[in-house]
């Protein structure tokens, strides 16, 4: 079903015929109004054509020209790029760059955990951990370790209520 | 549309250089560009009013005809998917501008109400003389009648009125109905006759 605007449009540039053309002209109010109306925008499309229609391009040489240079720029840069991503960018390539940054990280994380974790423990501090306090001579001695976890790594050995220090507790 | 050539040999031809340009042919380009150039600017200066702009504008849809020829597949004739390239390029950059502008340029609801679809246009009681009036001026009033009309409506009658293009043609061309080309015709005709019947009753 058409509307009245596209009625008035077809009837307006010729495309109504036969039944059509009968039905929408005898559907108007003032067919002269509407003859009159008509007349007026077919004028108003004559002169649009005759004014508008005229326009020309300078420098048609020129247009072709810088549009020849932008294709060619435009085509051949991304081509390139492509070229570069399509050679380097194979499934094995990325299979092998994917495995060996796995491997990286894993190797990087174990050394950083290593790192944080306390060093070995020195010898002598092993020798004074395993060595006992005599409790018949050193009733309510108690013996305390501190390990800073700083750079510098300092243990402290605290002793409390002993008489005096075992042997073993002696620098070496 | 009118062509240089005979309409068998134009189309003939022309499918044969859209045939080169899909299998990368830039030459084969160039002369479909060298075939249309003028009436692309024409068309899109009589949209934009500005050469600069509708040079900018007709480079940016030859460029993107030209990346895009392979996707056209012969259905429509070659023009009537270049007008629809060109259209999409200088409808976007139009309503670009009118976002960027606040929108107060044109505005179709506005417009639309402001046009009884039954008012009959008057000639102006005191019409300027067309012997003073400068080409300059005629241009000039038409600029500024065509610049009311929302880029839609704009193209829809300067496809009619001065390509001559058949309704469906037109409706490829913009990607819409042939009912809303002849609606859109409708009130681009009114508006135009309303705001010029001074001027080309005198001219």
């Amino acid at each position: 079903m058409k509307t009245f605007e596209e009625k008035w449009t077809a009837w307006l540039d010729g495309q109504l015929s036969g039944r059509e053309l009968i039905e929408f002209e005898s559907s108007l109010p003032d067919l002269a109004a509407a003859k009159v109306e008509k007349r007026d925008a077919q004028k108003l499309g004559a002169f649009l054509k005759r004014e508008l229609g005229a326009q020309t391009m300078s420098n048609e040489e020129f247009f072709s020209h810088q549009l020849r240079e932008r294709i060619a720029r435009e085509t051949e840069d991304p081509s390139r790029g492509r070229e570069a991503r399509s050679t380097w960018w194979t499934v094995p390539r990325l299979v092998w760059s994917g495995a060996t940054a796995l491997a990286l990280f894993v190797i990087f994380g174990i050394a950083i955990l290593r790192e944080r974790q306390p060093g070995e423990r020195s010898e002598y501090l092993t020798q004074i951990l395993n060595s006992k306090v005599d409790p018949a001579a050193n009733p309510n001695a108690t013996v305390s370790i501190f390990e800073s976890k700083n750079e510098n790594k300092v243990t402290v050995l605290w002793t409390e209520g002993l008489q005096s220090l075992p042997a073993d507790y002696a620098a070496q | 549309m009118q062509t240089e050539t005979t309409p068998a040999q134009a189309d003939v031809s022309e499918l044969d250089l859209v045939k080169r340009c899909q299998a990368g042919d830039a030459e084969a380009f160039d002369q479909l560009v060298i075939r249309y150039r003028t009436r692309v600017f024409a068309m899109i200066y009589n949209m934009v009013h500005n050469e600069q702009d509708a040079w900018d504008l007709a480079q940016d849809s030859f460029v993107k005809a030209w990346k895009s020829i392979r996707r056209f597949k012969g259905k429509s004739s070659f023009y009537t998917w270049i007008y629809r390239v060109v259209m999409n390029v200088t409808i976007d950059w139009l309503r670009k501008r009118q976002i960027k502008a606040g929108g107060a340029e044109f505005d179709d609801a506005i417009q639309l109400k402001e046009i009884d679809p039954a008012s009959k246009t008057v000639p102006k009681s005191d019409p300027l003389p067309h012997q003073r009036m400068e080409r300059s001026e005629i241009r000039e009033r038409i600029d500024k009648a065509i610049a009311q009309l929302s880029p839609e409506h704009r193209a829809v009658i300067l496809m009619k009125e001065i390509e001559e293009m058949q309704y469906h043609e037109i409706a490829e061309s913009l990607g819409c109905s042939i009912g809303t080309v002849m609606s859109r015709l409708f009130y681009a005709r009114k508006k135009l006759q309303n705001t010029l019947k001074d001027v080309y009753e005198n001219v």
